[in-house]
């Protein structure tokens, strides 16, 4: 029971993340990008190649840092794997989704997004082949932190969750203390009044789509760090992330955060009272839960 | 008369030319009758199977097409869908008038064909590849008339082996971990009934499903109760994601695998270190001068060898499917035809070989009224009251460079083994 809360916790990190630059694309672009997770694998991807690359080009790199599966070089790739996952998220944004949005319905921009989906999941597996690829194929065994109730944790998990809050932490110090932080709020709740009042539309959505693609590629490096990196992560990952967005509402970042933690602690602690043929329902139990009792999620407000 | 010494002429003729030019015998008959076959030839696992059943057809129709006839095998994809599966057999025996199926592959597609098509339609089905017990059960009942075959062993097969090398290692209590589809439940039924059947306890039986983000709860949960051992039926791809999970966590490195985590995908994103106490099973192709043969001929054809699932089975199905429409003769009915299997997997009749000159032998042999014992690329099938086979097994580990046998169970074995845990 305290394991599988633990356990929950951890996976809650990886889909904050994901759910964090979903729910701010969501809310200023005002569609359901269900592409999102496929950044995850982009950035997961983008990663293992630059690992490759610095652990080549500077051995030295290759040292893990202390108890972790985690190397410098690894460490490296993340940062690069952010800049170039936030980039291509950009260029999706140019050649696909502005396009649309000019032209199309709102509906249009989901099949849109269906479509980005596929393509990204099938090229990766093109170029990368369909098996899982891992950055460390040796095993960090886990902590014994008791023996009775056993209680197990990997130093990874506990990496990854303090990274992860981290990061969150940092994206609440902007969106909440700088000027971009106000005009991004302001392009939220009304493009038209923020386009008034001097904000650069274009350059908020650009910022959008960086701050989501960068936060999407660390949660996709944190999940394949956990587990494995594989063509079809995104596929997996993305109704998860989307219960944690649409659980803690649409636009709220905290929301996001928080909507992340509860699917992932629901989905280990079912197994407690379900049997494990049924745990992957239970995103979609607590999206309709937390819709029938607070209809636009936990910290959502009705919009205009 | 005259058109009766006519037709004569021309299947003399037609004989001879097929004798000649094995590969225009094809157009040497006057007639040609149609079989269907059902196979996934959109993956990529699926095609050398249908190629190998055509590989069978041409075989035959070099001596002369079954029952008088020239075999046309008419081949449709299954898309491994169970829907797209059911319609192409419906339009095969509907629309082509089948009265013998071949197909499909898995489970799943197998068996709606099986009770929504082939059954009610009194066609004969023979599947090279589906190994779910659910076929036994539904022969059992009587459900499927005595119209339906496989030469894939089942899954109860597998399952035993496991239980044997359980009962060897002496490991007292083993979890499960299995696929949340068909195949995966039905062996986490059969292997904990055969466990119990052997004496080894089962202390938790743990579904997997596909594409789950974390495998982690599943993997605590079976860690819970402290088994010996790690019993795994579950595909390479959450196959690695949970056992690196539960090696990670302290979780025993004594494991036995079920034959689909023989793979180098498996071996390496795990790593061998971890997997010196693992052993696996699969069930094995015999150690027969027929399967031999069917490796040289298979070669000579394709160029290549036939490692991929289910070829030399495919090969077997058409075979004794074709058998049995020469054992049945002409404008024989679907229910003729699986009537007539029996003729030709006589394990008293003459035996005969698996190739051209093979299916001549057991023409002359069945129309003078004879019984023939197939030998094929599955040694010598013989099939019991449900359709079933049985198969030789081996157990194997993994190795620096893929998996070696450690040990090999003749069909006597493996077949003596299952009665003991009965």
């Amino acid at each position: 029971m305290i394991q599988n809360l633990i356990d929950g916790v951890l996976t809650g990190s990886y889909l904050s993340l994901g759910a964090i630059g979903l729910t701010l694309v969501m809310h200023i672009l005002r569609f359901a990008n269900f592409s999102h997770a496929e950044l995850l694998s982009l950035g997961a991807y983008a990663a293992l190649v630059f690992d490759a690359l610095v652990t080549a080009l500077v051995p030295v790199l290759a040292a893990k840092l202390g108890p972790l599966s985690l190397t410098y070089a690894l460490l490296i790739a993340i940062l690069i794997s952010m800049v170039l996952t936030g980039i291509s998220a950009v260029l999706i944004d140019r050649l696909v989704f502005k396009r649309v949005r000019e032209k199309g319905w709102e509906l249009s921009m989901v099949f849109a997004s269906f479509g980005m989906a596929l393509i990204i999941r099938n090229v990766i597996g093109l170029i990368f082949g369909l098996s899982p690829e891992l950055y460390s194929k040796d095993i960090a065994f886990a902590m014994i932190l008791s023996r009775d109730p056993l209680i197990l944790v990997k130093p990874d998990q506990v990496f990854v969750l303090i990274a992860a809050l981290a990061l969150m932490f940092v994206l609440h110090l902007i969106l909440s203390r700088t000027t971009f932080g106000y005009a991004l709020r302001a392009v939220a709740e009304n493009p038209s009044l923020a386009q008034v009042n001097g904000v650069n539309l274009a350059r908020t959505v650009t910022a959008v789509w960086l701050i989501g693609g960068g936060l999407a590629a660390v949660a996709g490096v944190f999940y394949g760090l956990s587990h494995q990196v594989i063509p079809v992560m995104g596929r997996d990952l993305v109704l998860p992330i989307f219960a944690a967005t649409i659980v803690g509402g649409i636009g709220s970042v905290y929301g996001a955060v928080l909507g992340g933690f509860i699917v992932g602690i629901a989905g280990n602690l079912a197994l407690v009272v379900l049997p494990s043929g049924y745990t992957p329902s239970i995103p979609f139990m607590l999206i309709l839960i937390v819709l029938m009792i607070r209809p636009h999620g936990l910290f959502g407000e009705a919009r205009a | 008369m005259n058109m009766t010494l006519q037709r004569h002429l021309v299947r003399g003729i037609g004989a001879v030319f097929g004798l000649m030019v094995i590969a225009g015998a094809a157009h040497a008959q006057e007639c040609t009758t149609k079989i269907g076959t059902v196979l996934p030839t959109s993956v990529d696992w699926g095609r050398p199977i249908a190629e190998t059943a055509q590989f069978a057809v041409d075989q035959v129709n070099a001596a002369g097409g079954a029952a008088g006839c020239t075999i046309e095998m008419v081949l449709r994809d299954t898309q491994v869908d169970p829907k797209v599966g059911v319609d192409a057999a419906k339009a095969l025996v509907d629309l082509e008038g089948v009265k013998v199926l071949l197909g499909a592959v898995s489970s799943g597609v197998s068996m709606p064909i099986l009770t929504s098509v082939t059954v009610p339609g009194g066609v004969m089905q023979m599947s090279c590849c589906s190994s779910s017990t659910a076929f036994t059960n539904l022969a059992e009942e009587g459900k499927t008339e005595g119209l339906w075959f496989r030469t894939f062993a089942t899954t109860a097969v597998q399952s035993a082996m496991g239980a044997k090398v359980a009962q060897d290692k002496g490991y007292g209590s083993v979890a499960i971990l299995y696929k949340n589809d068909d195949w995966g439940q039905d062996m986490a039924r059969l292997i904990a009934a055969d466990f119990e059947a052997v004496g080894v306890a089962v202390t938790a039986s743990v579904a997997i499903n596909d594409g789950q983000p974390s495998y982690r709860a599943e993997v605590t949960e079976a860690l819970g109760t402290q088994p010996d051992a790690l019993y795994l039926a579950l595909y390479p791809a959450e196959g690695t994601a949970a056992v690196r999970e539960w090696i990670s966590l302290g979780g025993t490195q004594k494991m036995i695998l079920a034959n689909s985590l023989k793979s180098d995908e498996f071996r390496e994103n795990v790593g061998l270190q971890y997997l010196g106490e693992t052993v696996g099973t699969d069930t094995a192709s015999p150690r027969s001068e027929s399967a031999d043969a069917f490796r040289t001929a298979y070669v000579e054809r394709f160029e290549s060898e036939p490692n991929g699932p289910g070829l030399g089975n495919s090969y077997d199905a058409t075979m004794i499917a074709l058998l049995a429409m020469e054992a049945a003769g002409k404008d024989a009915t679907g229910a003729d035809i699986a009537a007539a299997v029996s003729k030709v997997t006589d394990p008293n009749g003459t035996a005969v070989t698996a190739d051209t000159a093979g299916f001549t032998k057991a023409k002359d042999i069945l129309a003078g009224g004879g019984t023939v014992m197939y030998q094929g690329a599955t040694g010598n099938v013989r099939f019991d009251a449900n359709g079933d086979v049985s198969a030789p097994a081996v157990i194997w580990a993994f190795t620096e460079s893929g998996t070696e046998e450690v040990e090999y169970l003749s069909l006597e074995d493996v077949d003596s083994f299952i009665a003991s845990l009965n």
